[in-house]
């Protein structure tokens, strides 16, 4: 008999991970880790990743290399063996009024959150694919978005520009890559209590603002994320490619 | 961090349980731990769902019962002493084209996808709502949509409109009922291999349009959708809410 709720199970697979030392990244290398995957952490600060490679002990290599720095993640991603899972979560935001925006922040913001996310997920996918059975096992790609890939927000015209972005990126892989059963989605939380949300939220009339607008009457949580991120990296999602998992509590649905 | 999916100490009622998707979600419920009570027209089917969850050390209780009728169901729901979960599955469909579409047919249709399913989830608020801790461990509705919900498609004019209206229902819901902590979302199939796919498979110029439309090239399984719907009932997607997740294989990324 079929079993009718399939195991999260990633035991044997090699995960990707970009901006796995803080937030959302670390929580997904954990949560991807407690089931069975071997990490491959990418970050910028060498402490971190030392403090996550301490935390999991066994199955985690790291890359320290800043994902804009092209010829040094080619190299790093070229020497790993194999890769099934890439969780492509490295992004930054740089909130300014539209008029105020600049030139400089908008530089940063498509250079990181739009460039350098399609270089690492095409590098990631050209070794992906040189598996023989890569179509038998499959692969996932999961692109960390946001509630401002779908709806905007103040102060977050290019951050909703690059996450817009993201979405359109998912879903055109998603149609390129199926022919090689690599599913390609994207997960669009609201905010989340990581650093840097947890620096926004500090301002007392921000945090309103954000309440107010989330129907469940709270922010998600890291785990809520990185739960979602897993599901989508396991075979327990096998049909579901070129969509989003919204974790918004409700925001979009108002 | 990693969320499993656990559905220990919760009841959950599924309608349309006793064929195809609901028989399905029922059964992966049930392997989740919880308690499933499920509603069907057809008692012979109820008995052999009932039998397989026993099989698997699972726990249902059944009610035949056509969610057509009101007073019946509500009767049902006043012999449950506690409800956390809803798969609101039952559903029809009935393929024509628009301009050929028998008035019956239509009536039919938005009797059952539309105003059954309202009032099945009305009634079974009313009851989560009623829960006095309901606010702390929180309750989730989980509408049986399809990707019909988002996208029109040849000879599916009403199954559309209904499917969609589903979707604005969805969204509405989480939005009400958000401040109870119940969570309300819609999973969207491409076709699944259902007993009543499967009849529309038999014309094999069908099957291919589908298949082509299909990016993963595959049809869904039962048990994708399961899943899915397992996903959404547990504590594992906990912040999310008025959303769908897409279970099409890149159907509608197109």
């Amino acid at each position: 008999m079929t079993k009718f709720l399939k195991d999260i199970n990633l035991k044997g697979k090699v995960a990707v991970v970009s901006g796995a030392t803080k937030g959302i990244g670390r929580s997904t290398a954990i949560a991807l880790h407690q089931v069975g995957a071997s990490i491959i952490a990418i970050g910028r600060n060498i402490n971190e990743l030392k403090s996550l490679k301490k935390k999991l002990r066994i199955r985690i290599q790291s890359i320290e290399c800043d994902v804009n720095n092209y010829e040094k993640l080619s190299k790093a991603i070229n020497k790993i063996k194999k890769i099934d899972i890439l969780v492509n979560n490295a992004g930054t935001n740089l909130p300014e009024p539209f008029l105020k925006v600049k030139k400089t922040s908008l530089e940063t913001l498509l250079e990181v959150n739009t460039k350098s996310a399609f270089n690492l997920a095409k590098l990631c996918t050209d070794k992906m694919l040189k598996l023989k059975n890569r179509k038998k096992v499959g692969g996932s790609i999961i692109n960390t978005s946001s509630m401002f890939g779908l709806v905007a927000g103040p102060n977050r015209t290019v951050y909703s520009m690059t996450k817009f972005g993201i979405e359109g990126l998912t879903k055109g892989m998603a149609i390129d890559l199926a022919k090689f059963n690599i599913r390609v989605n994207s997960v669009c939380p609201t905010f989340v209590a990581t650093p840097r949300a947890t620096k926004y939220l500090a301002d007392k009339a921000f945090k309103k603002y954000a309440l107010s607008n989330i129907p469940l009457g709270r922010i998600a949580t890291e785990s809520d994320v990185a739960t979602a991120i897993t599901f989508l990296s396991s075979s327990a999602s096998s049909m579901i490619t070129g969509t989003n998992i919204i974790i918004d509590g409700g925001w979009t649905a108002k | 961090m990693f969320k499993k999916i656990d559905l220990k100490n919760k009841t959950a009622l599924v309608t349309g349980a006793g064929k195809g998707l609901g028989r399905a979600c029922a059964i992966a419920l049930a392997e989740a731990g919880a308690k499933v009570i499920i509603i069907s027209r057809t008692l012979s089917d109820l008995k052999k769902v009932e039998k397989i969850i026993k099989k698997t050390k699972g726990s249902s209780i059944k009610y035949e019962c056509d969610v057509t009728d009101l007073n019946k169901f509500e009767n049902v729901l006043k012999k449950i002493k506690r409800l956390d979960i809803l798969v609101n599955n039952a559903g029809n469909n009935r393929p024509e084209h628009f301009t050929k579409v028998k008035k019956e047919n239509m009536e039919y249709l938005v009797e059952l996808n539309m105003k059954a399913a309202f009032n099945v989830s009305q009634i079974c608020a009313q009851k989560m709502v009623k829960f006095k801790s309901r606010k702390k461990i929180g309750g989730s509705i989980i509408n049986m949509s399809s990707q019909l919900g988002r996208v029109g498609a040849p000879i599916r004019s009403v199954y559309n409109m209904t499917k969609f209206g589903l979707e604005g229902l969805t969204r509405g819901m989480a939005v009400e009922l958000a401040k109870y902590n119940i969570r309300v979302n819609s999973v969207c199939p491409t076709f699944v291999e259902t007993p009543m796919v499967k009849v529309f498979f038999r014309n094999k110029k069908f099957k291919k349009q589908v298949l082509e439309n299909i990016p993963l090239g595959r049809v869904a399984q039962e048990n994708d959708v399961s899943t899915a719907v397992a996903f959404l009932a547990a504590d594992s997607s906990n912040s999310i809410t008025g959303t769908s997740l897409m279970v099409d294989g890149g159907w509608t990324a197109k």
